[in-house]
């Protein structure tokens, strides 16, 4: 047995699925994620700086908010993704 | 593009392939990664000072993702992970008061960063030793499990320990465990990270698979839930003292959630002892950084 063989628990059907579906995820994603980010900065930079110098109680809350927001967000945006392309069930 | 919380200017897609590669290997070996994407922040020129919040932020919301995906593939023991936490928490908070009384005394960050280098090449060493034993049993004995340990003598001695109250974790395979020995080792983890400085992932998934039994991707994926916790409590505790940009975590994340979901869905092709012996690489990639910032 080979040792790359020995690493990888089998040769899994679903492998050559889940590579195009990362393929696929990032060239759907990505522009998505842009333009998102785009927007946040538009939006919310100003704002964003303004209440961390004058509410740092308020930033804090805000932060951690912001970026579980995009996490939850984002995974939630890249399943639905994968499950409308038929790479997810 | 400037940052004007941390006031600096950054390319964007640095962060964000930054975010990328810590991603990637937060979501297969199941740690937040503290130890080098803070390197990798200083690198790319986010000041020091912004480093530690700034890579706890992005880190919580990095480990949502991979977490989320670890518990579509039934990797993560929600029981365990909250009996953790109670241990991890105070832990983290007296390694930071002895971290404290230590300034007090004398040279605290050479004996801190040795400590570090002596746990981490321990660790990465144990690990390789161990993993590489596990593959060659399972490859001579042709084992036909998933999840091969090659020491397991740790394992029987946590289970003897049995002071009420006795919980069952069936995601874990786990018919009775003590209460206590689960937040005891969330206890002593979180003393070691909180003495060290970082997040503790790469202490307490050795701890999970070696001491507690844990199977190697339900340890990955509870990690990760537990990080969720530690980092977003971090990341409110450094925003407070001004040490978070959450602009550059966003445009660090946005990399971070792709490489996240991959490093996630790649640990269903490799086999538990498989992931052990690559995972033994990154502590000596922690200690050889720690070594180059000590300039030994």
């Amino acid at each position: 047995m080979s040792g790359r063989k020995n690493l990888l628990t089998q040769s899994d059907p679903s492998f050559k699925p889940m590579l195009r579906s990362l393929a696929l995820e990032l060239v759907i994603y990505g522009p998505l994620v842009t333009l998102y980010f785009l927007l946040i900065f538009a939006f919310a930079r100003d704002l964003l700086v303004s209440i961390y110098h004058e509410m740092p109680v308020v930033y804090s809350i805000v932060a951690l908010l912001m970026i579980v927001g995009q996490g939850v967000l984002l995974e939630a945006l890249t399943s639905w993704l994968l499950r409308k392309i038929g790479l997810r069930h | 593009m400037e940052f004007p919380i941390a006031g600096v200017v950054i390319n964007p897609f640095i962060l964000a392939l930054t975010g990328f590669f810590v991603g990637v290997l937060g979501g297969f070996f199941g740690v937040g990664g503290g130890f080098l994407a803070g390197p990798l922040m200083f690198w790319v020129g986010v000041p020091i000072n912004f480093v530690v919040g700034t890579d706890l932020a992005h880190m919580t919301g990095k480990s949502i993702v991979s977490a989320r995906t670890h518990r579509a593939l039934g990797h993560v023991d929600f029981r365990l992970a909250g009996l953790m936490i109670i241990g991890t928490i105070p832990g983290v908070e007296l390694g930071a008061q002895l971290i404290e009384r230590l300034k007090d005394v004398g040279n605290v960050e050479e004996v801190v960063g040795i400590s570090y280098v002596v746990i981490l090449t321990a660790i990465g060493i144990f690990t390789a030793w161990e993993s590489f034993r596990a593959l060659r049993v399972k490859r001579t004995d042709q084992l036909d499990v998933h999840e091969v340990v090659g020491v397991d003598s740790l394992i029987p001695r946590s289970r003897s320990f049995r002071i009420p109250p006795l919980i069952r974790l069936p995601v874990s395979g786990m018919e009775e465990v003590c209460v206590w020995a689960i937040i005891l080792g969330g206890l002593v983890t979180g003393l070691l990270a909180g003495l060290l400085g970082v997040g503790g992932g790469f202490l307490r998934m050795p701890l999970m698979v070696y001491v507690l039994g844990i199977p190697t991707h339900v340890a990955v994926g509870t990690d990760l839930f537990e990080i969720v916790i530690s980092a977003g409590f971090g990341t409110i505790t450094h925003a407070l003292k001004g040490n978070v940009d959450v602009l550059i975590a966003l445009t660090m994340h946005t990399g971070a959630a792709i490489g996240a979901q991959i490093g996630a869905n790649a640990t269903r092709y490799f086999s538990g002892p498989a992931i052990r012996m690559l995972f033994s690489i990154l502590p000596i990639i922690a200690a050889v950084l720690v070594l180059l910032k000590l300039q030994v």
